[in-house]
């Protein structure tokens, strides 16, 4: 096993390495549950002969045939209740609903049946089901195929949020999260699953080792040491917090970036021990501001150590506003490196 | 040395193809059959695999637009 603390952001193409798309290291994780585990099925929209709008299913239908790779109607409701049945029958469903902003359509079951069924049953039942779907903007998209809602789910006890940044990551979290007895939400930034449409972070690959791992689910990582502030994303934002830390380092400022990459359960842990250290806190997050996860990390340091920050907590978050489909418009609202280094600059001028 | 070319009949349409990622270094030992260019055509992802054992060469960039019947690299044999 990896010491996910050894993991580092700058995983670009060693010589002679497989360097992987992260949707490409998605594929890899599916393909093995299902050879591994006969319980294992994978079902949604486009899933089966088209390989899935993200090429995540690619080839699966035909190693494995149309009982384990299903192509569901356009009934979210139906298949994500299909899946809790499943998984009560002892299976372990993996769902793709391919844009997290349909979820609406399929709350239901998700957080009725599956978010409480263990609780339900008094622990008797497992809720196996890991629920798959694409997210984030940046791409013109418009404001009903742009959001990432993390704080939507993270607020429904039950359920675990993750959210890989590199394709590493992705791998090693599925694996986990397919395994895990619980209910998993796999959150997919589409800007890093590789693929051009969607826009694409070249940090997002990874090389890939052919063997399967195991990365933990609730372990925040440590992407870059540093002493002055921490610098907390997820997904995409973890990537532009990455980049502004390189910013700011020819400014003087030396940033420790971390990656959620699993939303909830958060690790308080790893956030209270870089902000222990630093005494400033920029979360950059790409959801909604209002009641968000950046919210909830700055509360989460505030009830504990807030006494003994050197400067106000600072967000870098998405304004409260649907997300507009122009382009210019799209970027002016959305979270960026620029931001990220600009409100770090003013922390640092007004609590100098 | 033996070209990497996009074949005829790779994909269908005249669609352009975008050159997602080289799964390998530009000089990087590659196997016959290794996996070692992904091309996205339309929405869907085209593998094209190294023809012989050898040395990888690029011809053509990530993010370059490639048509069939283009030759993006090589494979200088070991």
């Amino acid at each position: 096993m990896v010491n996910p603390t050894d993991i580092q952001m700058d995983e670009r193409p060693k010589a002679k390495g497989r360097k992987v798309l992260m949707n490409r290291a998605i594929r890899e994780a599916l393909d093995y549950e299902l050879a591994n585990d006969p319980s294992v099925f994978l079902m949604g929209e486009d899933l089966g002969a088209f390989g899935g709008v993200y090429q995540t299913a690619a080839g699966l239908i035909e190693k494995y045939g149309e009982e384990r790779v299903r192509d569901t109607p356009i009934s979210e409701a139906g298949f994500m209740a299909a899946a809790a049945g499943a998984a009560m029958a002892g299976m372990k469903p993996v769902v793709e609903l391919m844009f997290v902003d349909f979820m609406g359509v399929c709350l239901d079951p998700i957080y009725n049946f599956i978010a409480k069924h263990a609780t339900h049953t008094g622990g008797k039942q497992a809720m196996p089901v890991t629920i798959m779907a694409g997210m984030g903007g940046g791409y013109s998209d418009a404001s009903q195929h742009s959001q990432t809602l993390f704080a939507t789910f993270a607020h429904l006890p039950g359920l675990k949020i993750v959210a890989p940044s590199t394709a590493y990551d992705a791998r090693g979290l599925l694996h986990a999260a397919i395994r895990d007895p619980n209910p998993v939400m796999f959150l997919m930034q589409k800007e890093l699953l590789g693929l051009g449409l969607w826009g694409t972070m070249p940090e997002a690959s990874s090389i890939m080792p052919d063997e399967p791992f195991e990365l933990p689910i609730g372990k925040a990582f440590v992407r870059r040491k540093g002493s002055d502030i921490t610098l907390v994303g997820m997904a995409a934002t973890a990537h532009m917090a990455a980049r502004a830390a390189d910013q700011l380092a020819e400014e003087g400022i030396e940033a420790e970036v971390i990656d959620l990459a699993t939303i909830s359960p958060l690790d308080r842990e790893t956030i209270l021990t870089s902000v222990e250290k630093t005494g400033r806190l920029l979360v950059a997050d790409e959801d909604y501001r209002n009641c968000g996860v950046a919210g909830e990390v700055i509360a989460s340091v505030a009830e504990t150590i807030g006494h003994r920050l050197k400067a106000p907590p600072r967000r870098v978050a998405f304004p409260d506003t649907p997300i507009p489909f122009a382009r210019p418009l799209e970027q002016a609202l959305r979270p960026s490196t620029d931001k990220i280094v600009e409100t770090t600059r003013q922390l640092f001028k007004e609590f100098a | 040395m033996t070209d990497i070319r996009i074949a005829d009949d790779q994909w269908d349409g005249d669609n352009e193809g975008n050159l997602l990622t080289w799964i390998y270094d530009d000089g990087a030992e590659v196997s016959a059959g290794d996996i070692v260019v992904e091309i996205m055509v339309e929405k869907l992802q085209v593998e094209i695999e190294a023809p012989v054992s050898g040395t990888l060469r690029h011809a053509r960039a990530e993010g370059d637009l490639v048509n069939r019947g283009d030759v993006i690299g090589k494979v200088d044999l070991a």
